[in-house]
């Protein structure tokens, strides 16, 4: 081991995967639409790349997990997104996931500290 | 609207092209450029939407975003790449010496023709031959990687596994076994030489301690000679270099260069190359059993090529990934 800075780019983007599929499965359970995302989730304390944001709701949207529909009343058409019964249901258990994951985490955190 | 925008759109487009949803996906994309430039910089003109623009990201790598996180070969297929190509080229490789030696047109519709060939033509087809096999292995293994099923191909064994083949170390012996190696061929080369210089050919015999006469016509025995002093001389180089140097390259190059000789053996002509009396029964078992003899060395050294361009190609598909190589960027996908 050495002192440097571990580098823990991939990694971050490979934990941030499934961060952020709950995280947008959550945001949605009202209607929202990309830009207002990005900018609700900044004010969250985090970051999400647009040009990930996108491909993303996509995917859940291919799944049925989210569904879209665009609203053509403004200025600007803007495609907004909402939660759907599947997606509530597959947020449940990635979060059911995460909060076990968790657990074990800090299970042998404190297993660690006696050890020390 | 800003043509930098419809630029923009059209570049992502291209990389999208062919998908169903690419309407769908410039619209979202538009949509949020036009309310980000709005919202950030003050309005939609050209200024503030290629600042949006330049928000967003390159045109390219948008577009890998929404690629499926799926290889374009399955790593576990990798191995089977080099695998079936060796086996395909060794194949290719036997029809085109049989080819050249023949000199028949080979048909098997729709996958193979060959054309007559000669020594030289041979060896500017095999090069082409190799890629057109590896391009139609790839191509297999692309449609059963992208069957997404669990397709279990067979695993053909070669008689030494060249996958399991360690490089030898270098050691002190092998060096001074190579030094020996290139002396002795040295030694047997420049004999080869003065034999011709003295002869005019290097094929000679003696009946009961008598003079030396020529076995071979002047002309052809001359020809064959210098054929003969070329491949020995290829040896010698070959070995002097390999004192110096472990790469296999210079396998590559000397047995490329002793296929090519061997060729112009084979397209030697048997009749009237004797010199020295021989019965006219005997001659076609001789004709036969000379070009046997060559055919089989030169299998031996194609044999002994495909090997080492297996092993270099499969150093090089190592170092670049290929067979393991994901759709580029999609590492990046869901990246926050």
């Amino acid at each position: 081991m050495t002192d440097q800075e571990p580098d823990i780019g991939s990694l971050e983007t490979e934990m941030n995967r499934g961060f952020l599929h709950i995280l947008v499965l959550a945001l949605l359970e009202k209607d929202m639409y990309g830009y207002s995302m990005v900018k609700h989730i900044e004010t969250l304390g985090y970051k999400v790349e647009e040009n990930t944001l996108y491909p993303l709701l996509r995917r859940l949207e291919k799944n049925g997990w989210v569904a879209s529909k665009w609203d053509m009343s403004e200025d600007r058409p803007r495609k907004f997104y909402a939660v759907t019964a599947a997606g509530r249901a597959l947020r449940a258990s990635l979060l059911e996931i995460w909060k076990t994951q968790n657990r074990i985490l800090d299970k042998i955190a404190k297993e660690n500290v006696h050890v020390q | 609207m800003s043509n930098k925008l419809e630029a923009y759109l059209e570049e992502i487009s291209h990389y999208l092209s062919g998908r169903a949803e690419r309407e769908e996906i410039l619209s979202e994309i538009r949509s949020h450029i036009l309310e980000k430039a709005a919202a950030e910089h003050g309005g939609t003109d050209d200024a503030a939407v290629d600042r949006a623009i330049d928000a967003y990201g390159p045109p390219r790598r948008v577009a890998e975003r929404y690629a499926e996180d799926r290889p374009i070969i399955a790593p576990a297929y990798k191995r089977y790449l080099v695998r079936y190509t060796s086996l395909l080229f060794a194949f290719h490789a036997f029809l085109t010496v049989v080819a050249v030696v023949f000199q028949k047109d080979f048909v098997i519709f729709p996958f193979l023709f060959m054309p007559r060939l000669n020594v030289f033509t041979a060896l500017m087809y095999l090069p082409t031959a190799f890629l057109a096999d590896l391009g139609v292995v790839a191509v297999v293994l692309y449609f059963v990687t992208q069957s997404g099923k669990d397709v279990k191909l067979p695993w053909p064994k070669f008689g030494v596994d060249l996958d399991e083949v360690k490089p030898p170390k270098a050691s002190v012996w092998q060096l001074v076994g190579r030094i020996i190696g290139a002396v002795v061929m040295l030694a047997i080369t420049d004999f080869a030489l003065y034999l011709f210089v003295r002869y005019k050919t290097i094929f000679l015999y003696s009946l009961h301690g008598g003079d030396f006469k020529p076995i071979l016509t002047p002309g052809a025995g001359r020809y064959v000679s210098l054929i003969v002093i070329a491949m020995l001389a290829v040896s010698t180089i070959a070995n002097l270099i390999r004192i110096f140097t472990r790469t296999r390259w210079v396998n590559v190059v000397s047995n490329v260069l002793s296929l090519g000789l061997i060729g112009l053996l084979l397209g030697q002509s048997f009749d009237g190359l004797f010199a020295m009396p021989i019965a006219e029964k005997a001659l076609p078992a001789i004709r036969y059993s000379v070009r046997f003899s060559l055919l089989f060395v030169a299998v031996m050294i194609a044999i002994e090529l495909v090997k080492d361009l297996v092993r270099l190609g499969h150093r090089k598909l190592a170092r670049s990934g290929i067979g393991g190589e994901r759709i580029p960027g999609s590492d990046l996908q869901n990246r926050g």
